[in-house]
């Protein structure tokens, strides 16, 4: 083990752990990963470096990063989860090394990067923060709420209840203090927030822009505007201003414009809520027309917090839903009624947004609407409510798990039902069963018109009757108990034969079959319903039962033994014929290979003996086993392939049968590496791609080489040209400068108006050069000049230098001509 | 809920079906197209020639792999792609979400 350990630092420095390494590695800083695949690798080295240089500060230092990670942590994430945000701030600052710090310009690229470190981290450690505030906010959301009710009025309650807010004690006031520090610290780099903000909308989903042109024109004052923005495009979750920004910009004006409240995330909801609740009460005012609705979605509010799995993350939600259900049970108690217009709230109230905002709002509403009876046990509630705040999602929980044990237990008295029904159904069988074998037993037939004596002897036949036997022994037996009856039985038979009724008795001669005529061809008496006892009966019921099933299953014992036969046949031709493919394709590997290495090394014959190959492809022990395959093999071939010709040949004295390969190798050139050229575009731009319109004339684009495969002199002239050719219908370019040293490949383009510049951001951005995605964003014209003072001066419009009215062509010859130069150092 | 995105609530709503990567939230054209030039890293040309989109269960099983842990996949969300924080948080909320949702 402790080698081990010490053969594995040894590898820590050249990083070639093993997958197994470095899963046993992390594993022994108690962190368990997933596979690691090729995909995963790098992050977990990440990890691993990560994880270790933790350890080692955690030597050295104190406990401060511990007990940062402690305050950072969120209820989110893993066992180091809370750890990690604090390392991850510590190596950020530590061990970021922007290598476009070091260029002598002004730093123009390393600012915007280095603005997204610090913002990166702020982002962090405002995410954390928000997730433990929003813990402790919401109990200071609910007292808004509750207060808003009390109020009724709820158009200027936002303002009332921003201010409430703002004034609350305890949280709100380091709520407040934070934001201070958070608001000064963006607003160092937020001259960089033009740039940035459409660099990073430029990803970002829908209305981004649009929310930030809605707040900005909202708000006159430039630099906290630019922080409320620029925040907003930070936070993961800023798009709820789209909600807020479209809908309740005005209120947004109306309310003292206070950059910090604003900008703070938590805060931002409160608003939204707020907001959201102005706005809904016109178009709730006609759906909501009875408490009873309102209870009804209230009850249904917890199965769309169940379903939808969001909530739990979203706390102030969960604590709005809470407030519902709170009050939804008082409601219980109050008014059980209503049915009828339930069905109709049923409907018209989807799972969404506004659904919840108006059930938010409706209480509230109700609660406007003269019910003072009930506010007063609301006031006793409250306080209760407030101390079970964190208890009721578990409520809502536990509903859901009441709701899901109700239906288990209909579940289970379905179970029953079922049982029954089967119980049931195997009873009837049975007891029809039974009653077919009485039914069979009972023979009554009533023979009416018998003599005296035909009844004697019919007596003395019941008794052959209930002995079941059939012959004719009884007969004499009769005979010798009584002997006078003897010529009754002689006119007994013959009475039987010719009447036609079904006395029980049936009389068959020697031949089976012959209508009887003389009393003398009788030679069986056989009855017809015989009276057996159960048991008897039963037994032969239940040997014929199983002998025709026995039959049946020996029938269909056969049919299936046939079919199974039959597919197992036809899966081992499957199977042969499988093999027999991949053979075939084995052999077209090798011979192809051979004549490609015959090929470079004229040495070797181009053909190779047939059963050289199939000792190559073959292991031994398969051998006599894949006989049968091989020659299929060599028989499909021969038949099927057009590329290999058998051939007799003489090798070292004996003759072989061989095999040639007769495919002219095609040539492709593998590497047709792209230089210089556009290639194309990788998707369209819309508005969600890019800013709805050009800000500043300047542009900056990325990556369009890389400095250190550069080889050349001119190739950065070759950028411009491509640039220019590119951007050839807009003629306001005025200055280009390519940086030479960034790292990202870094292209300065100033145009003559923002128009142009547009027309420009549109052609270039997105676009594929050089089998390199090409990124492009605005720049400010000071920062612009202030790099490059010599573009002050140009207003001249650039172009491609061979194009003068002419067609792209000698351009695009030139730059593949110039671009085959360098190809060399490409590939 | 309502915190978030359109885009986000489109992904989280329904089964992810064959969507491309672009409808993660967070993701959009310039990163997609990285993401798809990473997964076509192997041996073949890059982007342009060809038009196959890169699906979304392509980072849902990168989300998978790192056992759904946000921190890691925001991680290699970032070396791969070249994303920033922001976006990286967002799309691994969304996918968390959706397998919330859908696993």
């Amino acid at each position: 083990m402790i080698l081990n350990a010490a053969h594995i630092l040894s590898k820590m420095a050249s990083t070639q752990l093993t997958d197994e390494e470095l899963f046993s590695e992390l594993k022994r800083f108690g962190f368990t990963p997933g596979p690691v695949t090729e995909n995963t690798r790098p992050v977990y080295l990440k990890k691993l470096k990560k994880l270790r240089e933790e350890q080692q500060q955690r030597g050295s230092r104190s406990g401060k990063t511990r007990s940062g990670g402690a305050i950072n942590s969120t209820s989110g994430g893993g066992n180091t989860a809370g750890s990690r945000p604090a390392s991850h701030d510590v190596t950020h600052l530590s061990s970021s090394r922007r290598p476009g710090r070091k260029s002598s310009v002004l730093g123009f690229s390393s600012d915007e990067s280095d603005a997204e470190a610090p913002l990166k981290r702020e982002g962090l450690n405002h995410s954390s923060k928000s997730d433990r505030n929003s813990s402790l906010l919401q109990q200071t959301k609910v007292r808004p709420v509750t207060t808003s009710r009390m109020a009724t009025k709820i158009q200027f309650g936002a303002t009332s209840t921003l201010n409430s807010n703002n004034s609350s004690p305890g949280p709100g006031g380091q709520r407040s203090v934070s934001l201070g520090w958070g608001v000064r610290a963006r607003s160092r780099p937020s001259p960089e927030a033009e740039g940035r903000d459409y660099d990073e909308s430029g990803d970002e989903d829908d209305h981004e822009g649009g929310m930030e042109q809605n707040s900005r024109s909202l708000n006159g004052s430039g630099a906290p505007h630019l922080n409320a923005s620029k925040l907003a495009g930070d936070y993961s979750d800023s798009d709820e201003e789209e909600v807020m920004g479209r809908s309740a910009g005005d209120q947004l004006g109306r309310s003292p414009p206070k950059a910090g409240f604003h900008s703070h995330k938590a805060g931002q909801r409160s608003q939204t809520g707020v907001a959201a609740r102005q706005v809904n009460p016109p178009d709730i005012l006609n759906m909501v027309a009875s408490r009873g609705e309102e209870e009804e979605v209230n009850r249904r509010d917890p199965s769309p917090a169940s379903r939808c799995h969001n909530f739990a993350r979203k706390p102030i939600y969960v604590s709005l839903a809470e407030n519902r259900a709170g009050e939804a049970g008082e409601n219980n108690h109050v008014d059980g009624e209503d049915e009828a217009p339930r069905s109709g709230s049923r409907s018209r109230f989807a799972i969404g947004l506004r659904p919840r905002f108006s059930n938010y709002s409706s209480l509230s509403q109700t609660y406007r609407g003269g019910h003072p009876n009930h506010t007063a046990p609301n006031h006793a509630h409250s306080p209760a409510v407030l101390k079970q705040r964190l208890s009721v999602p578990e409520d809502d929980l536990l509903q859901q798990f009441k709701r899901d044990e109700v239906a288990s237990s209909s579940s289970f008295s379905a179970h029953y039902l079922s049982m029954f029904l089967l119980t049931a159904a195997c009873l009837f069988f049975l007891l029809l069963g039974l009653m077919y074998l009485r039914m069979r037993g009972s023979g009554s037939s009533e023979v009416d018109g018998v003599s005296k004596c035909l009844t004697n002897v019919q007596a003395a036949i019941q008794l052959f009757i209930l002995q079941g036997k059939w012959c004719l022994y009884l007969v004499s037996f009769v005979q010798v108990q009584n002997p006078e009856f003897d010529g009754f039985i002689e006119t007994a038979l013959e009475w039987i034969i010719r009447t036609g009724q079904d006395v029980g008795i049936r009389l068959t001669g020697q031949v089976a079959d012959d209508p009887l005529i003389d009393v003398s061809e009788i030679s069986r008496l056989e009855s017809t319903h015989p009276k057996m006892p159960f048991m008897c009966r039963f037994r032969r019921a239940f040997l014929t039962v199983i002998s025709r099933v026995f039959l049946i299953a020996v029938v269909a014992g056969c049919a299936w033994s046939v079919v199974y036969y039959v597919k197992y046949r036809w899966r081992k031709e499957e199977e042969q014929t499988r093999q027999m493919y991949d053979m075939v394709e084995r052999i077209i590997d090798v011979l192809r290979s051979h004549s490609e290495a015959c090929q470079e090394n004229l040495d070797l014959k181009p053909y190779l003996p047939i059963p050289h190959v199939r000792d190559s492809l073959v292991q031994p022990q398969d051998r006599s086993k894949m006989m049968k395959v091989w020659e299929r093999a060599e028989r499909f071939l021969s038949a099927n392939e057009s590329r290999i010709r058998k051939e007799s040949q003489r090798i070292d004295g004996g003759d072989f049968l061989v095999w040639r390969w007769i495919q002219p190798s095609l040539s492709c050139d593998k590497t047709l590496m792209p230089s210089k050229v556009w290639q194309g575009k990788a998707f369209p731009l819309d508005r969600r791609n890019s800013p709805p319109n050009s800000l500043t004339p300047c542009l900056k684009i990325r990556n369009m080489f890389d400095p250190v495969m550069e080889v050349g002199e001119s190739w950065d002239l070759a950028i411009h040209e491509a640039i220019l050719e590119k951007c050839h219908d807009n003629d306001g370019i005025v200055h280009i400068a390519v940086d030479k040293n960034s790292r990202e490949g870094c292209v300065y383009v100033k145009c003559l108006s923002a128009e142009h510049s547009g027309r420009a951001f549109k052609a270039l951005h997105g676009s594929w050069f050089d089998g390199k995605l090409v990124t492009v964003k605005y720049l400010r014209l000071d920062r612009y000049h202030q790099r490059f003072p010599q573009a002050q001066g140009s207003s001249t419009p650039l172009m491609a230098s061979s194009l003068h009215g002419n067609a792209p062509g000698p351009t695009t010859n030139r730059l593949q001509h110039r671009g085959a130069a360098h190809s060399s150092g490409f590939s | 809920m309502s915190t978030s995105t359109q885009k986000h609530r489109d992904f989280v709503g329904e089964p992810m079906g064959d969507k491309p990567v672009t409808s993660l939230s967070g993701i959009g054209g310039i990163l997609g197209e990285k993401l798809r030039h990473q997964s076509l890293r192997q041996g073949e040309t890059p982007g342009p020639f060809l038009t196959r989109d890169l699906l979304a269960y392509v980072v849902l099983g990168q989300f998978l792999l790192l056992k759904k842990d946000p921190e890691m996949f925001t991680e290699w969300l970032r070396d791969t792609s070249g994303a920033n924080s922001r976006q990286a948080g967002l799309c691994s909320q969304c996918l968390r979400e959706w397998c919330d949702a859908f696993l």
